[in-house]
C-alpha cells in the first residue's frame, strides 16, 4: 500500500502530528522545488498552525436586497473566506433574528454552481448558444466602442438604452443609472411595472406616499389586509398581526383569493376581482349614514368630503355594491360599522389590487373609508401601501454628470421611476423615456435615433415583460445586448454580452425598505467568487475603457471602491432621522428611524394642504376629481386569470435553485372546482390556458381557494422553463401611474383566457 | 486506438506532460490557449480555435448549466454548491502540502484543473527533483479524492448525447487514461 489513510487523516485533523508534519516540509526542500502553477510554494508556511478550521467565525452585516416588503436585515458568519451561514439581525425588532425561506438560502444562492462566473460573447450570435469566454477588458471594450460608434453616427447617446429594475435595490445600484447619466443623454425604459396607480392615488390624496410603521400594528384595534398575503410575502409583518389579534383586534381579509393569509385571519370576505373601490364606497356611505365619521378631523383635515357624501348620496345603492362584489349587504354593513367602531384601525393595501385599470380608483376609495373614519395621521392607523421617506441618501452613484457637449432628446420629459428622487435645474435637453411596461414595442418602434445598444440589468425581461414574441424580435434587431446577471436566464439567452454580477455579500452597499423603517449596513462578506463584479464596479470599468478610447467620454469614476461608494450616499438627514452620528455605528447592526406618525401634524403635500376628497390634480389628469368608482375592464374572454407572487420565490429570483425546484418543482393553474368539472379537467391533467396573446400549457390543480370564473398562476420564472404567464397579459395599462412614475401601470389582472384538457 | 491503457508506465516526462497538459486545458481562459494545450494532445483533430472553445464552454463553463461541472463538490457533496465541505477538504491538504493558493475564495480549491496542477506539481517534485516527502499525501489525493469524483465528472460529461464533442470526448478519455495509469501503476491501496 502506497499511502496509510488514517495517518493522512490524522495529519489533517491532529495539530500536533500536523505541525511537525510541516517542519519536516520545510526542511525537505519540497517548498523551494515546486515548479509552480496557480498553486505556488507558501514561503511563509506557519509550521506553528495548531489545528485547521479552528479559526472562529467572522460576521459580517448584511441586507436582503430584493424587491421584498420585509427588507431584512441579516448577520454573515463567515469563516477562512467561505460563507458558512447568516440569520436575521437581533438587532431589528422587525427581522427579529430571522429570514425566510428565500434569505435562508442565500449561502446556496451565493455559492450555486449555477452563478455567471465569466464575461461571455456569443460569438454564433443571439440565441445561438455558442460563447466564448473573454476578458473583462475585452468586454468593456467592446461595448465602449459600440456607444462611441452610436455617438459619432447619431452625434448623440440616445441609442443607448438602459433597462433596470428591482432586482437589486441597494441604493448604490442606482450607480447604473449613474454610468448611463454619465456617458451622455440615453433612453431609458421608465416607469414600473409594480406600484405605479397605488402611488399616483395615495399622491392625489395625501401629496405622499407613506405608510405609518408596520410595527404599529401590534396595536390596532381592527386591521384590514385588502388584497395583500403577508403570511407569504411579508412573513415578518405578521407577528404584528398576530399579537394585535391576540389582544382582540378583528383581522379581516378581503380578496378575491382565499389566500395563506386569509386562512389565519378572523375573518374572510372573498370578493369579486376589480370591484373593491365599490366595496369601499359603499362601506363609507353606511358609516356615514350611521354618523360614525370622524367629522372633527374632517373639518380640519380635509377637502372636498362634503362632495364625497353627495356623490356617495347619489350614486352609491347599497344593493348594487352587494351584488357587484359578490358580498351580502348584511356582512357589509357589519364590517362598516365595526370598522368604524373600532379606533385605532387600518387598512393595508396591497399592489396586487391597483394592477388593474381601474387600480387607482380603487386605491383612492379605500385611502377615504380610512380618512372618513379618522384614521389618517393616528398611531396604529393609516391607509398604508408603501413608503419612501427613509430614502433620502446622496444617490452619488446615481449623479454623474453628463459629458461636456452632450447633445440630447428635447421632445416632453416623461418621469424617471419611483426611487429615482434627484432633482436638477430643467435642462436643453433630456434622456429619452420609453415605456417599460411597453418595452418590446417601444424597442421595435423606437426612431430618430433607432435604440442600437440595451444595457439589462437588476432585471430579467423575458420572465417578467410582456410578449415574449415581439422581445425576441425587438432583441434580435438591436446590434449589441448586454446582460448584467448573477445566473444565466432567458433574456441572457438573447444577449450578445453576458456578465457576471456579485451578490451583496460580495460588496457594500445600504438599504433600507419601502414598508418598515430599519436601515442596514451591507458590508462585503467574502471576495467576489470567480470573475463577478459589482455593477458599480462595472460602470467604472466602463468609464476606463471608454475615456481610453475618447478622452472625456464618460464621467463615471474609473476605479471604485464599493465601500467608498457606500459611504458617499450618507448624509446628515440620514443621520438625524435614523439618530445616528456616523454610518460605522451600522457595523453593530441595523438602527431604525425616529418615530414618525404619518400625516399627525395635519399636513398633507397635497395643493390644499388637506386630505383630498376632492382632487382637481386628480381631474385634470384623469378625469375624476372624487375617487369614484370605475367598472373594472370587460372579460374579453372565459375566465378572468390573475398571477399572484409565490413565497417561494421573488419574481424570478430564487427560483433557480435547486432545492427550491424541489420544492416547488414546475408551474401550475389553479382551477376552481366548478369550472374544473365544466371543463372535464382533472388534478393533475395538462391544460392548455390560452387567449388572443398567447397560449401555455401546464399541469392543472382544482381547489376552492380560487373562485369560478378565475385561474390563478404564479407570477414567476421556472428554470429550464419558457414558462412566463406574461405571455398572456396584454399590455393594457391601470389608470393611474403617469402622475408620479412617468407611466401608467399595467393591468395584469385584467387578463381573460380560456383553458382546455390537452 | 490512441488511448488505449497502457499496461506499463509511461516515461516520466510523459506522465508530467500529460498532467501539465490537462491541467492547461482545464485552466485556460481563452481560445487560443485552450488550443495549444489541446494541441499539445496531439488528437490531429482539425478544429478552429472557435469551435474548440465553444464546445468546451458548453460542456465545462457556461453561461448555460454546463454538462459537467468542474468542481469535486458538485460530484461529492451537493448537485447545485461550490465551496462545500469537499473543497475545504481539498483546501486543507494543500496547506498540508505547502502550497498557497493566490485565487484562493475565487476560484474553488476543488476546481480540476487546480487540482490537477497540485498533481502534476507533486509528481514534478518527485519524478525531477527526487523528493519524495510529500508521496504519501499525492497518493492519498489521488485515491481518496481525485479518483473519487473524476471517473463521475466524465462520466456525466460523457453521458451527453445532445451534440457530442468528438474534441471533448477526447480530452475526456485523455483524462481518464491519464487517471487509470496513475492508479494502476501506483497501486491500489488493498
Ligand atoms: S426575500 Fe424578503 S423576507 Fe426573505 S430574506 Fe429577503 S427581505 Fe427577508
Amino acid at each position: 500500500m502506497s499511502y496509510s489513510k488514517e495517518k493522512v487523516d490524522t495529519l489533517l485533523h491532529n495539530g500536533i502530528s500536523r505541525r511537525n508534519f510541516l517542519k519536516g516540509l520545510a526542511a525537505s526542500g519540497v517548498l523551494s522545488s515546486f515548479p509552480g502553477g496557480l498553486l505556488e510554494a507558501n514561503e511563509d508556511l506557519n509550521t506553528k498552525i495548531p489545528y485547521l478550521g479552528e479559526k472562529s467565525y467572522e460576521t459580517f452585516r448584511n441586507a436582503c436586497p430584493r424587491n421584498c416588503y420585509d427588507t431584512c436585515s441579516i448577520k454573515t458568519f463567515v469563516k477562512d473566506g467561505v460563507m458558512q451561514f447568516i440569520e436575521g439581525a437581533q438587532e431589528s425588532t422587525y427581522t427579529r433574528g430571522g429570514c425566510c425561506v428565500k434569505g435562508n438560502s442565500y449561502v446556496k444562492r451565493v455559492y450555486s454552481a449555477r452563478r455567471l462566473k465569466y464575461p461571455m460573447l456569443q460569438v454564433g450570435g443571439k440565441g445561438s448558444g455558442q460563447w466564448k469566454r473573454i476578458s473583462w477588458d475585452d468586454a468593456m471594450e467592446i461595448i465602449a466602442k459600440k456607444l462611441l460608434e452610436i455617438k459619432k453616427d447619431d452625434g448623440t447617446m440616445l441609442g443607448a438604452a438602459l433597462t433596470k429594475y428591482s432586482g437589486n435595490f441597494g441604493i448604490t445600484h442606482y450607480g447604473i443609472e449613474g454610468m448611463f447619466n454619465s456617458i451622455g443623454y440615453t433612453t431609458r425604459l421608465a416607469g414600473t411595472p409594480c406600484w405605479p396607480a397605488g402611488i399616483d392615488a395615495q399622491n392625489l390624496d395625501m401629496g405622499n406616499m407613506w405608510c405609518n410603521d408596520p410595527e404599529e400594528m401590534k396595536d390596532s384595534k381592527f386591521i384590514i389586509l385588502w388584497g395583500v398575503n403577508p403570511a407569504s410575502n411579508s412573513v415578518h409583518s405578521m407577528k404584528y398581526i398576530y399579537e394585535a389579534k391576540k389582544k382582540g383586534a378583528k383581522v379581516v381579509v378581503i380578496d378575491p383569493v382565499f389566500t395563506e393569509m386569509a386562512s389565519k385571519s378572523t375573518q374572510y370576505i372573498q370578493i369579486k376581482t376589480g370591484t373593491d373601490g365599490l366595496l369601499a364606497l359603499g362601506m363609507q356611505k353606511i358609516i356615514i349614514d350611521a354618523k360614525l365619521h370622524d367629522q372633527k378631523w374632517l373639518d380640519a383635515n380635509s377637502k372636498g368630503f362634503k362632495e364625497l357624501k353627495e356623490y356617495l348620496d347619489k350614486d352609491i345603492k347599497l344593493d348594487d355594491v352587494s351584488k357587484v362584489t359578490g358580498i351580502p349587504l348584511e356582512m357589509i354593513k357589519e364590517l362598516a360599522l365595526s370598522f368604524a367602531k373600532a379606533k385605532p384601525a387600518t387598512i393595508w393595501m396591497g399592489y396586487g389590487m391597483q394592477r388593474h385599470t381601474n387600480g387607482g380608483s380603487m386605491i383612492r376609495a379605500i385611502d377615504a373609508l380610512v380618512a372618513v373614519t379618522g384614521n389618517v395621521g393616528k398611531y396604529a392607523g393609516g391607509a398604508r401601501y408603501g413608503h419612501l421617506s427613509t430614502w433620502g441618501f446622496n444617490y452619488a452613484a446615481l449623479s454623474m454628470p453628463k459629458p461636456e457637449g452632450s447633445v440630447g432628446y428635447t421632445g416632453p420629459e416623461g418621469a424617471k421611476g419611483e426611487f429615482a428622487q434627484v432633482g436638477g435645474e430643467k435642462a436643453a435637453y433630456t434622456d429619452r423615456f420609453l415605456n417599460i411596461n411597453k418595452t418590446a414595442r417601444e424597442l421595435l418602434n423606437s426612431k430618430d435615433p433607432k435604440v442600437r445598444l440595451l444595457w439589462v440589468a437588476c432585471k430579467n425581461p423575458f420572465a417578467q415583460d410582456f410578449d415574449r414574441n415581439q422581445l425576441i424580435r425587438a432583441f434580435k434587431q438591436l446590434d449589441m445586448v448586454v446582460v448584467a446577471d448573477q445566473f444565466f436566464n432567458e433574456t441572457a439567452k438573447w444577449a450578445d454580452i453576458v456578465l457576471p454580477v456579485a451578490t451583496q455579500f460580495e460588496e457594500n452597499d445600504v438599504n433600507v425598505s419601502y414598508w418598515h423603517y430599519w436601515l442596514s449596513l451591507n458590508e462585503q462578506a467574502i471576495k467576489p467568487i470567480f470573475e463577478v463584479k459589482s455593477d458599480v464596479q462595472i460602470a467604472a470599468l466602463l468609464s476606463k475603457h471608454m475615456n481610453k478610447l475618447e478622452k472625456g467620454s464618460c464621467t463615471f469614476p474609473q476605479s471604485v471602491d464599493t465601500k467608498e461608494m457606500t459611504i458617499k450616499e450618507f448624509n446628515p438627514g440620514i443621520y438625524t432621522q435614523f439618530g445616528i452620528k456616523s454610518w460605522e455605528e451600522l457595523k453593530n447592526g441595523p438602527v431604525k428611524a425616529k418615530a414618525v406618525i404619518p400625516y399627525a401634524d395635519g399636513k398633507f403635500q397635497t395643493p390644499s394642504g388637506k386630505y383630498e376628497f376632492y382632487s382637481e390634480k386628480a381631474l385634470e389628469l384623469f378625469g375624476s376629481a372624487l375617487p369614484k368608482y370605475l367598472e373594472v375592464r370587460k372579460p374579453y374572454d372565459k375566465f378572468r386569470m390573475t398571477s399572484p407572487h409565490s413565497r417561494w420565490s421573488l419574481h424570478s429570483q430564487f427560483q433557480n435553485l435547486e432545492w427550491m425546484e424541489d420544492v416547488h418543482p414546475e408551474p401550475s393553474v389553479y382551477i376552481n372546482p366548478d369550472d374544473a368539472k365544466m371543463k372535464m379537467v382533472n388534478e393533475g391533467d395538462t391544460v392548455a390556458v390560452f387567449n388572443k396573446q398567447g397560449l401555455l400549457r401546464l399541469k392543472a390543480k382544482i381547489t376552492d381557494n380560487v373562485q369560478p370564473g378565475t385561474v390563478l398562476m404564479y407570477e414567476q420564472w421556472y428554470n429550464n422553463n419558457i414558462y412566463n404567464v406574461n405571455e398572456l397579459v396584454d399590455d393594457t395599462s391601470s389608470d393611474m401611474g403617469a402622475f408620479k412614475t412617468g407611466a401608467p401601470g399595467v393591468a395584469l389582472h385584467d387578463t381573460f383566457v380560456n383553458f382546455r384538457k390537452i | 486506438m490512441k488511448n488505449k491503457i497502457e499496461e506499463n508506465a509511461l516515461p516520466l516526462s510523459k506522465r508530467l506532460q500529460m498532467s501539465k497538459t490537462l491541467r492547461d486545458i482545464f485552466t485556460s481562459q481563452d481560445s487560443h490557449a485552450l488550443k495549444i494545450a489541446f494541441d499539445a494532445l496531439k488528437s490531429k483533430m482539425a478544429i478552429s480555435e472557435e469551435s474548440l472553445e465553444s464546445d468546451f464552454n458548453r460542456y465545462f463553463i457556461g453561461p448555460l448549466s454546463p454538462i459537467a461541472d468542474p468542481f469535486s463538490s458538485i460530484y461529492l457533496d451537493n448537485l447545485d454548491q461550490v465551496m462545500s465541505k469537499s473543497t475545504l477538504k481539498v483546501r486543507a491538504l494543500y496547506e498540508t502540502m505547502g502550497f498557497t493558493f493566490p485565487q484562493q475564495n475565487q476560484i474553488p480549491d476543488d476546481h480540476i484543473g487546480i487540482e490537477l496542477d497540485a498533481y502534476y506539481q507533486l509528481l514534478y517534485i518527485e519524478e525531477v527533483k527526487n523528493i519524495d516527502y510529500l508521496r504519501e499525501l499525492r497518493h492519498y489525493f489521488l485515491h481518496e479524492h481525485l479518483n473519487l469524483w473524476i471517473p463521475l465528472f466524465i462520466e456525466r460529461a460523457l453521458a451527453c448525447n445532445e451534440e457530442p464533442s468528438t474534441a471533448m470526448v477526447y480530452i475526456l478519455t485523455q483524462l481518464k487514461s491519464f487517471l487509470i495509469r496513475e492508479t494502476n501503476t501506483q497501486g491500489v491501496p488493498a
